[in-house]
């Protein structure tokens, strides 16, 4: 380049950018900026991107960022503490077991790309799922493309499990919604003896799958419900439909919904003076006592799986601890939102754990059909937090469930806690005959009872 | 009729909210023709600011309300300077998506700080229902249309028989002239900012005890209060009032003989009908002011 030219070259940078500087700066600007506002960075500079060693790796893609995040911490403080435990006692055929979280934040495509990563990537052996059921079902092609094994600790859509694949990759450690509806309206009828029942739900995609599987829970013990009525998220007023439930003289409302809708629907029913007995799916498990005031709350039954607060059995009360410990929380069972899920996670983690034990290989990908096998044959038996699981799985995809409806626990809010019904003052209003079936298939219920 | 009368009751209520939240948004158009779509957001503001005084630094009613009507007042001073006047006459397109964009960083501020459950702000007229003709309502969705339609009262007032008052109503009038003859219109409007934000405010505060306070409450009360003020007509403040009530009213009506579903889209359809009917709204006269 002549000296001329250069000088020119130099003048013009001085005036300004050119438009091809201007054009890579931008790129670069924009670039960057998109990359840190999508959060891009975590998938360029993952916190475990090699492989450490001789562990086992576990996935798990859960809701750890917008709205429900609670649900996403639950599952994942659960399988941590189970990971934790078996390593301290030497962990899986000789290796340290290690997992390996990533967000969904609820939303399915999130979900979807996550079992991709977590199978092929991060080179996991299996994978747990979160509480958002449109995660979960949009994993079901995923999942049975890679031959991938999913458990579930907390989203019960029944159709995620119960999917038509043969074989079957996926399992569940929680609820199952169609389950939740017989259990409800089973106690209801013989356990509460209401004569007259009727349906209360959210008009959402769960809501309305749980008002479905409620009609189908009565129509097959040969009842009608009494009304079927809907409330939209966020609604603040429920006096109309109250009024007419009030009207059909519906003695007891069985429903699928959570808290805040929850809350406004008691508060609706103080105003018209109308206090059936509520019965619900565990939507109302989270702050429910607090945004309708304990008076209003109490005697409110919810269905769950497990509870943190009132008498704990010994190995929940060292979870307790453990997790108030490492996670630096407040000695307050309510810090355990939606509290089921962490002990349907420490569950799965350790039915995985036999599993894998059974299968005898962690070598990815030639395991997942192992252990796919081992989790549906070879878990025999296994005394877990929620419950004995003789066996975990078993070959036909309804039993692709662990957790069966008679384990299901029944809690009551009472003075704002959700604590065991077994331990509550409205015990003594549910039939003895009732009470005797319960704690038969509630070993727990009946130690906690013997001790106090 | 003890429906009826249900229906009513808590129609009057949340009514009076709609119509706090249009009122704002006429004072806002009156005097620059312009408005704040983040009003909404001001009434959670005002509610979820009444649960952090009142419940958890355990303040007294009146001092949350006193320090609310000034936070909320400066807010509408900031956003106006800053959302408004850079764009007023210059850029419709402006002013609307400034204001709008406040709101949403509003909404996601409140979400990181509050939190994003829903929280109760327990006070002592939601603790027991009374009953009136077999209806039953808390004394403080009684209060709220005592408390809205008494600020009403007091701005219709302040606007007819102080020397301010008359300054605003001059610069509504005609903003030009009213610069012409030395009212400074800039602090004019400024002021009915401040107003209808402080406004929105105190609307979050009275009926946050009966809708619970959440950082997302303030998206369908402003759009709401938005399509109350249009079908009001946005140049009316007594047609504005009286639809707010009315569609707070409308809106039982429909939930409990229809369904809640049918809600929103029955009011919603009607804002459509009545504008194709009527423009201007129901009491709108000729656009006056620039």
């Amino acid at each position: 380049m002549t000296k001329e030219k250069k000088n020119k070259r130099m003048i013009s940078s001085t005036n300004g950018l050119t438009r091809r500087e201007f054009l890579k700066g931008s790129a670069g600007v924009m670039g960057t900026v998109g990359l840190i506002g999508t959060g891009g960075i975590p998938f360029i500079f993952p916190k475990k991107a090699l492989a450490q060693a001789g562990t086992i790796r576990i996935g798990m893609s859960c809701a750890l960022t917008g709205p429900h995040t609670h649900t996403g911490l639950s599952v994942k403080r659960g399988a941590e503490v189970a990971c934790d435990f078996l390593n301290s006692k030497g962990g899986v055929l000789g290796k340290k077991l290690e997992m390996v979280v990533l967000d969904d934040a609820g939303l399915p495509p999130n979900g979807v790309a996550n079992v991709r990563r977590l199978a092929t990537r991060e080179k996991c052996v299996a994978m747990l799922g979160g509480y958002h059921s449109t995660v979960g079902l949009a994993m079901r092609a995923p999942i049975h493309e890679l031959g991938f094994p999913y458990i579930s600790p907390y989203c019960a859509n029944t159709t995620i499990i119960e999917n038509g694949y043969k074989p079957n990759f996926m399992f569940r450690v929680s609820a199952k919604d169609k389950w939740i509806a017989q259990f409800l309206v089973d106690f209801a009828i013989n356990g509460m003896g209401k004569k007259n029942l009727a349906v209360i739900c959210e008009n959402t995609g769960w809501g309305e799958g749980g008002k479905n599987d409620l009609i189908s829970a009565m129509n097959k013990i040969g009842i009608k419900p009494a009304s079927i009525e809907q409330f939209n998220w966020g609604d603040k007023d429920m006096t109309p439909q109250l009024m007419r439930l009030r009207d059909q003289k519906a003695d007891c409302l069985v429903g699928y919904y959570l808290d805040p809708e929850g809350a406004q629907m008691v508060k609706s029913m103080a105003k018209i003076n109308y206090r059936p007995q509520i019965l619900s799916a565990w939507g109302i498990s989270g702050n429910f006592a607090e945004l309708a005031g304990n008076d209003l709350a109490e005697g409110a039954m919810v269905s769950m799986t497990y509870t943190w607060c009132g008498k704990l059995d010994p190995l929940g009360q060292r979870i307790t601890d453990y997790i108030i410990k490492k996670y630096s929380l407040k000695n307050d069972c309510r810090e355990f939102r939606t509290g089921s899920g962490t002990a349907n996670a420490y569950d799965a983690i350790n039915i995985l754990a036999l599993a894998i034990q059974a299968a005898g290989t962690v070598e990815v990908p030639e395991c997942w059909s192992k252990i796919r096998d081992a989790l549906e044959k070879k878990v025999t038996h296994y005394e877990g937090l929620i419950t004995t699981y003789a066996p975990a799985f078993m070959e036909n995809e309804e039993r692709h469930d662990a957790i069966l409806p008679e384990n299901y626990l029944m809690t009551v809010w009472h003075d704002g806690f959700l604590i065991p019904i077994t331990q509550a003052p409205q015990w003594k209003t549910v039939a003895p005959d009732y009470q005797e079936k319960y704690l038969k298939t509630h070993h727990r219920a009946r130690e906690i009872m013997k001790r106090t | 009729m003890t429906e009826v009368i249900q229906y009513l009751l808590s129609g009057i209520a949340m009514g009076s909210i709609y119509s706090l939240v249009a009122l704002g948004f006429c004072i806002m158009w009156a005097t620059s023709e312009t408005v704040n779509f983040a009003q909404g957001d001001s009434v959670m503001l005002g509610a979820i600011l009444g649960v952090t005084f009142c419940v958890d630094m355990g303040w007294p009613i009146w001092l949350g309300m006193a320090v609310i009507i000034i936070l909320c007042s400066l807010f509408g001073i900031g956003l106006e300077r800053v959302a408004i006047r850079p764009f007023r006459g210059i850029s419709d397109i402006g002013w609307m998506l400034s204001t709008i964009a406040i709101g949403i960083i509003i909404r996601n501020i409140a979400m990181v700080t509050f939190g994003r459950y829903d929280r109760p702000f327990p006070t002592a007229l939601v603790k027991q229902p009374i009953y009136i003709g077999g209806a039953g309502v808390y004394p403080q969705e009684i209060l709220i249309p005592i408390i809205a339609l008494g600020l009403m009262v007091g701005i219709e007032v302040f606007h007819k028989k102080t020397k301010f008052g008359s300054a605003l109503r001059a610069v509504a009038y005609n903003r030009d002239a009213a610069g012409l003859m030395g009212i400074n219109v800039n602090l004019m409007i400024s002021f009915s900012y401040a107003l209808a934000t402080s406004m929105a405010g105190i609307a979050g505060f009275i009926v946050a005890p009966v809708i619970l306070a959440s950082a997302y409450m303030g998206l369908l009360v402003g759009l709401k209060g938005f399509a109350v003020a249009i079908i009001g007509g946005i140049t009316s403040p007594r047609g504005t009032i009286l639809a707010g009530f009315a569609y707070g009213v409308l809106e039982k009506f429909v939930a409990g003989y229809f369904s809640t579903a049918a809600r929103e889209i029955t009011a919603f359809f009607l804002v459509i009908l009545i504008l194709l009917v009527s423009p201007q709204g129901i009491f709108g006269g000729k656009n006056r002011g620039a």
